[in-house]
């Protein structure tokens, strides 16, 4: 799973803007790397680096052929070129019906018109296009008309697929039947792909790995999950919609666990700062346990009296905000919130382990 | 009114009886605008590119230049030949003056910058993404550049109607290095313009009125016809025919 794709000390400027800065980043064949970050955060420009665009200032990019940019001949160049696809926002179809617009890449490599046939008829059929094959791909709706790229793309079969916010100009059913046909195609011809977003929702089902860009800075890259739980920096955090980030300071730390004063309260949890640092702290909403008493919490280190200031039901999910000493934010389910009958006012116990909590050097950088 | 009417009669006459001296000066004119607007397609379209698509030194004075080049006068432009065309001018050497070459020269002249101008518009109209897009499916650099034109190809033919429009019907440029000249009653340099001028300075209302019909009708029907084919009337109807015969003969051929 390594080594398919390597990057290793990138940086791009427009003129004297430094608009990217990748130290190290790895793709594996065969998975799927989400690369998220905020609008203008110099992630298309990665892509457009990767896919031989735009050439980067300085830095090397390595192939899954050990191809090397920047030293790369005319003729790898071109053979890499052409082991690549690159789907952009906009749907980008030419003027000419669905087949034609499908068939572009191949023609382009001079295949063989039997062939070339087959291959096109196999991805409408695989996109459920057949119908609109002979159609003029200027009258698709926005949706059919990112199908149509997809196929345009995924027709070439691609080593590296690079997707530059496929589904933004969508709306949100047509979101949904592309994201599956992308991940469904990618997994079945098992592509490598690269995927940029400012949405990292849109990705977190199909990604395997999650790279954060921020002001053209590769911050963290990681599997999803491991990025969530624990952002390196706060500004990943806030980025990562973070509910519960807090400031706070060390009062003493023994043994890789530390004593953290946050506002009117103190909190135990994992850290390896020193004592009088300041520090941010973040609390996963999910990992906070309400109780209705003093009961048993288990192994718990973190046990604060709180008072519910709001209660607000998103979907099967009730949002509980609290004050304990600080502000906090739990999220628990529709039926726990009415068995414990949960409301404003109401006095209960918050619970948090000293693993649910990341503590993150404080920067003061807010994104 | 009476010789208004006569001469549309006469006129029509000679159209209809195929007047050789009216055919030979119609296909004169037309061989002379189609040589001048293919050299003007094949020098403007690739200019009008260069020029839309990216930046060198020099780009700025070209593209004024190209804008200026779209308004000007035929009659200028024939000076200009001609003093570069005549015996002591600097290419006075060629003998070309008051020859098809030159004035195909003075034609290339007027309607090299209307295509290139318009081309350039076109490209820079369109989105510069489907020329990345076209690069990012395998696309050579010239590739992607013959793509995006492919996109524009209504403005290029829009391009090609103003150039042949503007050379099929200028009298000056035409007259000033060509000469409206017949060589052993052949017409040598004589377009349909310069013809006209001739037959009415000669106060031969029926031939020029002809003539000018010819102008007309051809100009109609060229613009007609390339209109056709950039609204896609034209070409798209036997396409469609063809690929209906194709995908029937194809659903027959398991049976």
């Amino acid at each position: 799973m390594s080594g398919f794709l390597s990057i290793q000390g990138l940086k791009h400027f427009y003129g004297r803007r430094q608009v990217l800065d990748v130290e190290s980043l790895e793709v594996g064949e065969g998975e799927i790397l989400a690369v998220v970050g905020p609008n203008g955060s110099g992630k298309s420009t990665l892509l457009r680096l990767i896919n031989l665009l735009e050439k980067p200032s300085s830095g090397e990019i390595t192939y899954w052929n050990d191809s090397r940019l920047p030293d790369l001949r005319r003729s790898e160049r071109k053979e890499l070129s052409r082991q690549m696809a690159m789907i952009f926002q906009e749907p980008l179809l030419f003027k000419r019906s669905v087949r034609a617009n499908i068939a572009y890449g191949l023609k382009v490599r001079r295949m063989d018109k039997v062939e070339r046939e087959k291959r096109v008829d196999e991805m409408l059929d695989k996109l459920n296009l057949g119908e609109l094959a002979d159609h003029d791909a200027m009258t698709l709706s926005g949706g059919e008309a990112q199908k149509v790229t997809l196929g345009r793309a995924m027709v070439l079969r691609p080593r590296l697929l690079l997707m530059d916010e496929p589904l933004a100009s969508l709306d949100v059913p047509s979101r949904k039947i592309l994201r599956a046909d992308v991940s469904r195609l990618v997994r079945e011809m098992g592509v490598t792909a690269i995927y940029v977003t400012h949405d990292y929702h849109e990705v977190l089902e199909i990604a395997d790995r999650l790279a954060v860009v921020i002001e053209g800075t590769l911050l963290q890259a990681g599997k999803p999950n491991e990025v969530f739980s624990r952002p390196v920096t706060e500004v990943v955090a806030e980025f990562l919609g973070a509910e519960n980030l807090l400031e706070g300071e060390v009062v003493e730390c023994r043994e890789g666990m530390a004593r953290i004063r946050v506002e009117g309260a103190e909190l135990e949890a994992l850290c390896g700062l020193h004592p009088g640092s300041r520090a941010k702290v973040l609390i996963h909403p999910e990992e906070v346990i309400l109780l209705a008493d003093t009961g048993d919490a288990g192994s718990a280190r973190n046990r604060l009296p709180a008072r519910v200031t709001g209660v607000k039901v998103l979907g099967a999910l009730v949002k509980v905000g609290l004050e304990c000493g600080f502000p906090l934010v739990a999220y628990i389910t529709r039926a726990s919130q009415e068995e414990m009958g949960i409301e404003p006012g109401r006095k209960l116990t918050a619970v948090i382990k000293a693993t649910s909590i990341h503590v993150m050097p404080f920067t003061g950088v807010r994104s | 009114m009476g010789e208004i009417w006569n001469g549309f009669v006469q006129a029509l006459k000679l159209i209809v009886h195929f007047d050789p001296y009216v055919m030979r000066i119609t296909f004169f004119t037309l061989y002379i605008c189609a040589i001048a607007t293919g050299v003007g397609l094949l020098l403007g379209i690739p200019l009008g590119s260069s020029l839309a698509l990216y930046r060198f030194r020099g780009r700025k004075l070209l593209v004024t230049l190209v804008n200026a080049g779209m308004g000007l006068p035929p009659v200028v432009v024939g000076l200009f030949v001609y003093l570069f065309l005549k015996r002591r001018g600097p290419l006075g050497f060629l003998n070309w003056l008051y020859t098809p070459k030159a004035m195909v020269t003075a034609e290339i002249v007027l309607a090299m910058p209307l295509i290139a101008g318009i081309t350039m518009a076109a490209l820079q109209n369109e989105n510069p993404k489907i020329r990345l897009q076209a690069r990012s499916l395998g696309a050579g650099e010239a590739r992607s550049v013959l793509t995006l034109l492919r996109e524009t190809r209504l403005s290029l033919v829009a391009a090609v109607i103003a150039g042949f429009g503007g050379i099929i019907s200028e009298v000056g440029a035409a007259m000033m290095v060509g000469g409206n000249l017949l060589v052993n009653g052949e017409p040598y340099t004589r377009t349909l313009t310069t013809a006209t001028v001739l037959e009415v300075s000669k106060g031969n209302s029926e031939m020029a009125i002809a003539l000018g019909i010819i102008l007309l009708a051809i100009t109609v029907l060229l613009v007609w016809i390339m209109t056709l084919i950039q609204q896609g009337t034209l070409l798209s109807h036997p396409a469609r025919v063809a690929r209906n015969l194709l995908s029937r003969r194809r659903k027959e051929a398991p049976a």
